[in-house]
């Protein structure tokens, strides 16, 4: 608590002095601070480097300053502020009650749930997926240079899980001599350490990056044992060096390291005697990247790289009276990865590249029999055309080969025209896909309390017979029907995007982007029509539904003057499933009132879609640079709408589709403010996040209340050239 | 089972109130129908799904003693998500149901044939599946609720018709929010039409 009101003195401090300067500051500007220069350089739409201008396609870049300047230390912090991105819990992680939640949180874009979007880093992805999320508290921020986000499937070029599309972020470049520290303080005893440095030396460069994270987590609920957010400690790595060995060749190598110590005490109803249990949480990701380039010619590069990864989940959890052993999970998985791309031409904006690797990846957990290898190998090919100085054309294709799955090939077709030299139409379609998971393909697990089996797709013929010779299954029961053609196919999607980029002025640009995601397949569980012997069902997954999504971005960015900058951002989104529209057309979906009992069938216009799905977001950004002060005011809202939570006060009609009032969790808001103070070599800032103390702790457990930080930067810089 | 008796005896009043008021017409001599069974009604048992059933007779709408399970003095039991019919692996009776779709008080005769029996221990006539079954399970909440639009027609083992839906699955709440509950309770209502024909 004392801490607590220090730091709110501290702040209170900044915040009276920013405001002072915020007076003085009338005094005319003196130079242009904010930069005005809005067609950025990204490397995700194409993997070759090319301006935002040059690209057909959706694509959203959060600088390195605008990180700097949150303040903030959380990448899922920083995304959930962005307009059309939702922080989407899986509905289990928000109503364990007091259970550590295995999943994290994971980022909904276009609709989709966060197993549908890549997340990369440099270009390579990661792996440990828990339900299809992965943990974003796995990157940590402080050496990023900046997150490139396109929108639409991104499978022509990065294959399987790119459906809604990819957030690609990107780590600083070692370009010049300088070193970097930062203390982050905050609301629950967070406590971050950041240090880097890059060292130049003739063609060598080196940046190395480390950073301790540590948090007592929270309680939002005092009646449940244990904390909502249990205590932990992060520590992150990261090394990357380059070498231009001469004009035509550059070696790159990097290293990422991350772990993260979650300290669990929850309690379990083992006999219906309450018991207490605790464990830690340990989850590491650590990757290695080695990358040649070579210039063959003006015309001809390619670059051969070899990626390899893995991530490892251990959970214990032991029984405080006895301290003997509860649980213990384990999930191990790696990837290998050699790859070789080859980019021909001379325009950066008419690049053939194409290239093709094989993947190698295994997986090993407590929950699968034995390790399972799932590799594949993959070729992609993409040209850009620019025609006339007006249009510019993205087309590509990939082909992926699986063994256990059919191959598949994604193409892609993406257009920009200029209609005048300020406005730009783009249109972009786009085949993507998602491969099962291990979890669907190779799960065997009984539940020993309950005692039911799921098998994932390729298991159930082997576990079936497994559970009949044992006696488990019936033994007048036909498997044979259940053994055959149970594989998975991929989930697929079609992907449209159809915007306008319009600069209105040199400080002004309004974006409008259309779209519509049709998936189908869609990777489902189901019970098997007869049970076990003691009763209890057999569980599998078949591709069953087809949903979409469909709706429109906006985001407009305004420079007021040389010191205000704004943007701001909208999103009006509907997401349906097609299955349960055509029950509603073919009249066979009904609901039935829990209060009357009475039963009707459901209308088109009662089915709202998903849940979990926001109709309209909204999001702002503004930016106060006061150049005489060195000082900066940085604020950001998000508004989330309203959106439908199943069993949502334990109301429910008998159908589990959204299709009353009564299933809705209200909007809300989220403000963070942000104040900086430059001092020649260091900075300070003070922030406030959650201003508006927005809290809900059962469905959104990552929200804590209002929280506040201070952060001291300390940058030594040498300009080489 | 006290709430049941009082139940049972107000339904026991209103047929008396009905036939008092028969009576009092008295130009009529036709015989007077035994009154169709609508009732409401609860059943509760062990929140286990290793436990032991909870059987009930439609004819008189009663909980029958787990001692006369192998009689067929039952129609169906309850044993957590799973419902078992009396019939060839689960009993000695010839009861038949099937899982009618549509709006249960729209639904106004039953069919001649069609019916499903518990033919082995392990495939039941009722599907108790959480995907196929007849209730969806709420892997957030935990919750079991009923599919609307769908309840189940019985012949049974008295060879008279019947349908029934279940209207919610509740459990007691626990002391605790992470405590498990230990009692589950079926509330369903039924049409039992006693004249032996299919109409309801």
């Amino acid at each position: 608590m004392q801490e607590l009101i220090t730091l709110q003195k501290i702040l209170y401090t900044i915040v009276g002095i920013s405001l002072f300067s915020h007076v003085l500051g009338q005094s005319p500007p003196q130079a242009d601070s904010v930069t005005r220069s809005l067609d950025e350089v990204v490397v995700t739409a194409t993997r070759t480097e090319n301006k935002v201008s040059n690209i057909p396609l959706p694509i959203q870049v959060i600088s390195a300053k605008s990180i700097q300047l949150s303040g903030s230390q959380k990448l899922i912090d920083i995304l959930q502020m962005q307009s059309g991105l939702v922080i989407a819990n899986n509905p289990l992680g928000t109503a364990l009650q007091g259970y550590p939640n295995p999943f994290g949180d994971g980022i909904q874009m276009q609709g989709l749930d966060p197993a549908y979007t890549l997340i990369l880093v440099n270009g390579e992805p990661l792996v440990g997926r828990n339900a299809g999320i992965i943990n974003l508290g796995r990157i940590a921020i402080g050496n990023i240079k900046q997150i490139e986000i396109i929108r639409g499937p991104a499978t022509c070029l990065y294959g399987s899980d790119a459906l809604a599309g990819v957030i690609n972020i990107i780590t600083e470049d070692p370009v010049k001599n300088s070193a970097d520290f930062q203390v982050h303080y905050a609301t629950n005893n967070t406590l971050g350490l950041t240090g880097s440095a890059t060292i130049k030396h003739n063609k060598i460069a080196l940046e190395l990056f480390v950073n301790r994270y540590s948090s007592d987590g929270y309680d939002l609920d005092k009646n449940i044992y244990g904390k909502t957010i249990d205590p932990f400690v992060d520590y992150s790595a990261a090394a990357k060096l380059t070498y231009q060995i001469n004009d035509k060749n550059k070696l790159t190598l990097s290293a990422r390291y991350f772990s993260e110590k979650q300290f669990n005490n929850y309690i379990i109803y083992p006999e219906s005697e309450p018991a207490i249990v605790t464990g830690t949480t340990i989850e590491s990701d650590k990757s290695l990247f080695a990358n040649w380039q070579h210039k063959v010619n003006g015309k001809l590069n390619y670059t051969t790289s070899l990626y390899t990864t893995s991530y490892t989940n251990n959970a214990a959890a032991f029984l405080k009276k006895s301290d003997s052993l509860y649980e213990k999970i384990q999930l191990t998985e790696w990837m290998v990865r050699p790859e070789v791309q080859v980019n021909i031409g001379k325009d950066p904006a008419a690049l053939l590249v194409t290239g093709t690797g094989y993947s190698l990846e295994n997986v090993n957990s407590t929950r699968y029999g034995s390790v399972k290898e799932l590799n594949s190998w993959y070729l992609f090919v993409q040209k850009q055309i620019h025609l006339k100085e007006k249009t510019n054309i993205i087309v590509g294709a990939r082909y992926d080969k699986n063994e256990l799955y059919p191959s598949q090939i994604s193409p892609k077709l993406a257009i920009a025209y200029k209609l005048q030299p300020d406005i730009i139409l783009k249109g972009s379609i786009g085949a993507g896909f998602k491969a099962p998971d291990f979890r669907q393909q190779f799960l065997s697990f009984s539940n020993s309390l309950i005692g039911y089996t799921i098998f994932g797709a390729s298991e159930l013929s082997n576990g079936l017979e497994t559970l009949q010779k044992s006696g488990q299954i019936n033994p007048d029961i036909n498997l044979l029907p259940y053994q055959q053609n149970r594989d998975l196919s991929p989930e697929r999607s079609i992907g449209i995007n159809l915007g306008v980029d319009y600069t209105i002025s040199n400080h002004t640009v309004l974006k409008i982007n259309l779209f519509r995601n049709d998936i189908s397949n869609l990777i489902e569980s189901y019970n098997l029509p007869f049970n076990k012997i003691n009763n209890q069902a057999i569980y599998s997954y078949t591709n069953l539904d087809k949903v979409f999504t469909e709706g429109l971005e906006a985001n407009f960015t305004y420079n007021f003057n040389k010191n205000f900058f704004l943007n701001t951002g909208y999103q009006y989104l509907i997401a349906k499933d097609k299955e349960i529209l055509h029950k509603i057309r073919e009249g066979t979906m009904y609901k039935r009132d829990p209060y009357t009992n009475v039963t009707t069938l459901v209308t088109k216009s009662e089915y709202k879609g998903l849940y979990n799905r926001s109709r309209n977001t909204a999001n702002l950004r503004f930016q106060y640079n006061n150049i005489q002060y060195k000082a900066n005011a940085f604020i950001t809202v998000k508004y989330r709408g309203r959106y439908g939570f199943s069993g949502l006060n334990n109301f429910y009609n008998g159908n589990d589709i959204l299709d009353d009032d009564r299933e809705f969790i209200k909007g809300f808001v989220l403000m963070n403010a942000t104040i900086s103070k430059d001092l020649n070599r260091w900075e300070i800032q003070g922030g406030m996040e959650n201003i508006l103390n927005y809290t809900n702790k059962l469905l959104m457990p990552n929200i804590f209340g209002r929280s506040y930080f201070i952060n001291v930067n300390f940058k030594l810089e040498n300009k080489a050239k | 089972m006290k709430m049941k008796t009082l139940k049972l005896s107000m339904l026991t009043c209103a047929a008396l109130v009905t036939g008092l008021i028969s009576c009092g017409k008295k130009d009529t001599p036709k015989p007077t129908p035994t009154p169709v069974i609508s009732q409401t009604d609860s059943i509760g048992t062990d929140f286990s799904s290793t436990g032991a059933y909870t059987f009930f007779s439609f004819k008189n709408n009663a909980v029958v003693a787990r001692t006369d399970s192998n009689s067929t003095k039952w129609d169906f039991a309850f044993r957590f998500v799973n419902i078992i019919v009396n019939s060839q692996a689960s009993g000695p009776g010839n009861v038949g149901v099937i899982t009618q779709p549509g709006i249960y008080d729209d639904f106004k005769m039953a069919p001649e044939t069609g019916y499903a029996y518990d033919t082995t221990s392990s495939r039941t006539a009722i599907d108790a599946g959480f995907t196929n079954g007849w209730y969806k399970y709420i892997d957030a909440t935990h919750a079991l609720i009923p599919k609307a639009g769908q309840f189940f027609v019985f012949r049974t083992t008295d060879n008279h018709y019947v349908k029934m839906e279940i209207l919610s699955v509740t459990t007691n709440i626990p002391a605790s929010n992470t405590e498990p509950p230990t009692e589950i309770w079926y509330k369903f209502r039924f049409t039992y039409q006693p004249d032996g024909s299919r109409n309801f």
